[in-house]
């Protein structure tokens, strides 16, 4: 071994230090850096969008489309049963709405009164709803039935989650 | 709405439109091996039903928590039913509906203070077939008409 390969005590405790140190502060920020993205790494939850119904099977008469989706619920993970009532708007789009009553969470029926033929109506306390969803006034109901996420792939109409709206 | 915080938090600023309960009647005998079978079944079949209605009706219907009794004696029941339909109408709920798949209620159905809601239920058979499903479907979907007719 020549003198020049030689570490000297200086330098080798400087290696060391650099070293240990290094490793230290990697140690300590590793952690703040997968805090800090870590919403991007989180898995996406229920944004799963379902096939529910052919586009060639909808009307421009509502009608009610049943799917199951996954759904864990903190304790319990069950699998639930989700409706919507789907249709052509008279632009042609495809509205899918929720049937679940904006008051107290009952399920709406499509022109299941017969005073209203053209209108969501709930059981439990008449609240109504025109065919675009939007509540009646002066029906219980204060905000019109969400919306469901839609889009069409290879002729199938696949729902998502839905949206709620603001109140007329 | 079910016996759970968050819908008891949501029906208590909303009592005035949540005024019918429904109290499932649940036998059971843990003495006897042959009736546990067919009354562990009717449990089921029992909630299947009474949660279709539930989800339906949340906005006006309190699914109360079961109540569950010895099968034997049915006489000496009513007087413990009758106190818990008591308490509820101190809510007050004005619609008290039992709903059950055991027949000998319907002999004391007078002194009963709810509505005896019988439902000759499927006495075996397999929950997950494609055609219990559709018959309990259509049936819950009478109840719930039944139901409405009180309103």
């Amino acid at each position: 071994m020549s003198d020049k390969k030689r570490v000297s005590r200086r330098q080798f405790l400087n290696y060391t230090l650099t070293g240990v140190g290094g490793f230290m502060a990697a140690g300590m920020l590793a952690p703040m850096v997968r805090f800090a993205i870590d919403p991007v790494l989180q898995k996406q939850e229920g944004g799963t969008m379902h096939s529910v119904i052919s586009v060639d099977e909808i009307t421009n008469e509502p009608q009610r489309v049943e799917w199951t989706v996954d759904q864990v619920d903190a304790w319990y993970e069950s699998q639930v049963q989700k409706t919507a009532w789907v249709y052509n708007d008279e632009n042609g789009d495809i509205l899918a709405l929720s049937p679940i009553c904006t008051h107290l969470g009952c399920t709406v029926d499509w022109a299941s009164n017969d005073q209203y033929p053209d209108q969501f109506y709930c059981p439990c306390h008449g609240g109504r709803y025109t065919k675009d969803g939007v509540n009646v006034k002066g029906t219980p109901p204060t905000a019109p039935l969400p919306v469901y996420e839609h889009e069409v792939k290879e002729g199938m109409l696949y729902l998502g989650d839905s949206k709620s709206r603001k109140g007329a | 709405m079910r016996f759970t915080k968050a819908d008891i938090a949501q029906y208590l600023p909303e009592k005035e439109y949540i005024d019918t309960v429904v109290i499932p009647l649940v036998p059971f005998d843990p003495a006897s091996d042959q009736d546990m079978t067919k009354q562990g079944y009717l449990r089921e079949l029992n909630h299947i039903f009474t949660n279709i209605i539930e989800k339906e009706y949340r906005g006006r219907i309190f699914l109360s928590p079961d109540y569950h009794y010895m099968s034997r004696d049915h006489d000496s029941e009513v007087e413990r039913i009758n106190k818990w339909i008591d308490h509820y109408q101190k809510q007050p709920f004005e619609h008290i509906f039992l709903f059950t798949f055991d027949m000998k209620w319907k002999k004391h159905e007078n002194q009963l203070n709810g509505e005896l809601l019988w439902v000759p239920g499927l006495q075996t058979g397999d929950l997950q077939s494609t055609e219990t499903q559709s018959f309990v479907k259509e049936q819950a979907h009478e109840i719930s008409e039944f139901i409405q007719s009180y309103w």
